[in-house]
């Protein structure tokens, strides 16, 4: 061989091999017998390797790794990914080790899917020693350079790790974008938002550079400037239709700025791009539920829980969620398909409590949920056989779990009872404004999200019909709403200002003034807290003038 | 949400959309390659160097890999045309890349017993890197087939471009190759053999790289530092 090994051509440093522990992960015997075979070629003095994502981490929790070769497709238990998540995520591998993929796909695309862990670098097969060697030498020679700068992130250490970038940047035109990266996410991550911004715009200046712009959207995010960052990624998605996290980003700046319809519309283009991410899928589900589009919630809700098998990011909430969304749907459906859906919902929750056996409230939680998927396939004894004991323990429910309890005794038509229980609720935590809304919202529409939708149905087309004083349908669709959820305060205060602008144009006031007082007697109990308690006072004191 | 955008005739009867059919085919193939690839280079450690320096052998090594390259293309080439291909600019340091992308057929120049060099400035250049592997793979895998004993990749900046480049000491291209301007919008001429789709695919590459009004460019000539055939690849 006469030729030359091909060398690097900027004088770098070298670097001792003999040093460096390498563990290799890849479910081929061959694969892993000829890494071996290519790094001890290169001098490497510490190998080891192991066929599955559990015993990468498993050796990763006993040992230090300077470099971890990981196949992105490792059979049947957990991908490359769930390894490079899991070993950041439980911080197994410090941020100065090398994690590199190694993949046969030669699109990162197909590989990537939750983004929150990037590896180090990629590998293509087919390798050859070559460039094994070109590769690591590549990476090595950054990772020597970039070392300080590291090691005070691991430290946690930002501002030190901000000054050494700011002083290498000048110094290190080879690595010039990922010390600008770095720099403006760690002026993000101390909340200096100014200069982040300052980093991404220069940048953009001279060429427009998706990480810039990409980061530019993020940042204007967290400065609130949600109209401008949704201008920004709109712009960016409409150059690269591919980049998945310009969605993400989107979807966030757009359900901030309270637009959450469009914000599912742009999740649902992500995870159709990319349908592999769990936290994208969570959110979605998230997302849908509040905007009571139950069908999507629960289908991203399988997808969440499906994914999640392998994954550090697998959470008891997300069968909580299949759970729920799926109790929804089979409420009072008795045909095969509710049933189908009862049945999955069961599963789900059996298999929460399987899963997570520790976690406190899980089994509390995923039972409630039970009964009501039971109730309402009018399996009402074994609704009750799981209620009953719960009550009378007498045990001390945890806050979410006594909102669970509500929901089901709600669902069991046992109102006075939730009712109760969600006074006590409310006192007992009195500073938490997220239980507080919650109660609220569960008194003031204590029933099944069919009829919770099409009451808000309702209510949109009372509020169009009064805009276009059309008086009496304006009233006539806020009683048919109130039928559906008679404690509404909004609904019933909204009545009664219909029916007062009635009587202030010459309508017969007797009957009129009959119903206002049924409204506002419904209110009797509201809390002074609640959103809608100015509005009752001021309702009531003139409803009283009246009379 | 489904793709419908990207497909505006939707086929109305349940029979799956036969060019996604073809591209999944093409991905496994090329994976298969991708491991028969490496299963070459490993018998070539293993097995003594009257076989492996072999025309044979190398024909072999040769040929999997050209068609590890054009399934590569093609797949590219379906993502353009599914219109979700995008040029995913990254800047990157310009030797490291090159040499990565000789380092790749380090076991085919050794066999065939080629001389290779790398004259790389010390620069970082914006481009798609992906993208540009299939291009300079493909490159690299014809300028061996067709060199006589020496290759060289390099490259330097004119007019505010980057320009890479693969030089080699053989016959250089034939004159109908250097007479055609590939249009990416003209249809490929399957008579003329898979170099045409990978100058096809280089050319659309180069175009998917725009900056400030320019877009990138192919040129082909004969002559270059080494007498034989000369690829460029323009980048703005």
């Amino acid at each position: 061989m006469s030729s030359p090994r091909p060398q690097s051509q900027s004088g770098n440093q070298p670097i001792d091999f003999s040093k460096l522990r390498v563990l290799v992960v890849d479910d081929f015997d061959n694969f892993r017998l000829s890494m071996r075979q290519m790094l001890r070629g290169m001098g490497i003095g510490h190998i080891e390797a192991c066929a599955t994502g559990s015993a990468a981490i498993q050796s990763c929790t006993y040992d230090q790794f300077d470099i971890v070769l990981c196949d992105y497709n490792l059979g049947s238990g957990k991908n490359g990914q769930h390894v490079l998540e899991e070993l950041r995520h439980r911080k197994l591998l410090r941020r100065t080790s090398l994690f590199i993929m190694v993949t046969a796909e030669t699109s990162k695309e197909m590989v990537m899917g939750a983004r929150e862990y990037q590896p180090d670098g990629y590998l293509t097969k087919p390798i050859n020693q070559a460039s094994l060697s070109q590769r690591l030498n590549a990476l090595l020679q950054q990772r020597a350079v970039l070392l300080p700068i590291n090691r005070e992130i691991d430290l946690d250490n930002l501002p030190k790790a901000i000054s050494l970038c700011t002083q290498m940047l000048p110094q290190q035109p080879r690595y010039r974008t990922w010390i600008l990266k770095t720099l403006s996410d760690l002026y993000y991550q101390v909340g200096d938002y100014s200069h982040a911004r300052k980093i991404c715009e220069d940048v953009l200046q001279s060429r427009d550079l998706s990480w810039a712009r990409l980061g530019l959207g993020r940042i204007l995010i967290a400065e609130q400037r949600y109209g401008e960052a949704i201008q920004a990624l709109q712009t960016l998605i409409e150059r690269q239709p591919d980049l998945v996290e310009a969605y993400d980003q989107l979807a966030r700046a757009q359900s901030l700025a309270g637009k959450s319809g469009t914000a599912q519309r742009t999740l649902e283009q992500a995870t159709a791009l990319s349908p592999n991410a769990i936290l994208r899928q969570k959110q979605l589900a998230t997302l849908a539920s509040r905007n009571q589009d139950m069908d999507t919630a629960c289908q991203a809700w399988r997808q969440t829980v499906h994914l999640g098998r392998h994954s550090i990011h697998d959470q008891p909430e997300h069968y909580l969620g299949l759970g729920r969304s799926l109790c929804d749907l089979s409420e009072d459906d008795t045909s095969d398909e509710g049933r189908a859906r009862a049945d999955e919902a069961l599963r789900a929750l059996a298999l929460v409590r399987k899963r997570f056996p520790e976690a406190d409230d899980v089994p509390d939680l995923s039972r409630l949920i039970e009964a009501r998927v039971l109730q309402g396939q009018k399996r009402v004894e074994e609704a009750d056989a799981i209620i009953t004991p719960l009550i009378e323990s007498g045990d001390r429910l945890s806050p979410g779990a006594e909102l669970e309890l509500a929901r089901t005794l709600f669902a069991r038509d046992r109102r006075d009872e939730a009712k109760k229980r969600l006074m006590a609720l409310s006192q007992r935590c009195e500073g938490d404004a997220e239980i507080q809304s919650a109660i609220e919202a569960l008194l003031d529409e204590p029933v099944g999200f069919r009829k919770r939708l099409q009451a808000r149905r309702l209510t949109r087309e009372g509020i169009q019909a009064f805009e276009k004083q059309d008086l009496e349908a304006a009233a006539e669709t806020f009683a048919e709403a109130l039928a559906l959820v008679p404690a509404h305060p909004a609904l019933n205060l909204n009545l009664v200002q219909v029916r007062l602008r009635q009587i202030d144009q010459g309508a017969d006031r007797h009957a009129l003034i009959q119903q206002c007082r049924q409204c506002l007697a419904q209110l009797d109990s509201l809390p002074e807290g609640h959103q809608q308690y100015r509005r009752f006072q001021s309702l009531k004191r003139k409803v009283e003038a009246l009379s | 949400m489904t793709d419908d955008t990207t497909r505006p005739d939707r086929d109305p009867s349940p029979t799956p959309d036969f060019s996604m059919v073809m591209a999944s085919a093409v991905h496994d193939m090329k994976n298969s390659l991708g491991m028969l690839l490496h299963s070459l280079d490993e018998l070539r450690e293993e097995l003594s160097p009257s076989v492996t320096q072999s025309p044979r052998f190398n024909t072999l090594r040769y040929e999997a890999e050209r068609v590890h390259s054009d399934l590569v293309q093609l797949l590219g080439l379906y993502r353009l045309d599914q219109s979700n291909l995008s040029a995913h600019i990254e800047e990157h340091y310009v030797p490291d890349y090159l040499e990565a992308q000789l380092a790749r057929h380090v076991p085919l120049l050794d066999g065939r017993g080629i001389d290779y060099e790398i004259a790389a400035e010390a620069v970082s250049g914006f481009f798609d890197a992906d993208l540009l592997t299939g291009v300079l793979n493909d490159t690299l895998n014809n300028a061996i087939r067709y060199t006589h004993k020496q290759i060289r990749i390099s490259n330097r900046e004119e007019d505010g471009y980057l320009v890479l480049q693969v030089a080699d000491d053989g016959n250089g291209y034939p004159s109908s190759m250097l007479s055609a301007t590939p249009d990416t919008a003209a249809p490929i001429d399957f008579t003329s053999g898979s170099t045409r789709l990978g100058l096809y695919f280089a050319n659309a590459v180069a175009h998917l790289h725009r900056e400030g009004g320019r877009s990138g460019f192919v040129h082909l000539y004969n002559g270059g530092p080494l007498g034989g055939g000369v690829f460029e690849i323009h980048l703005p």
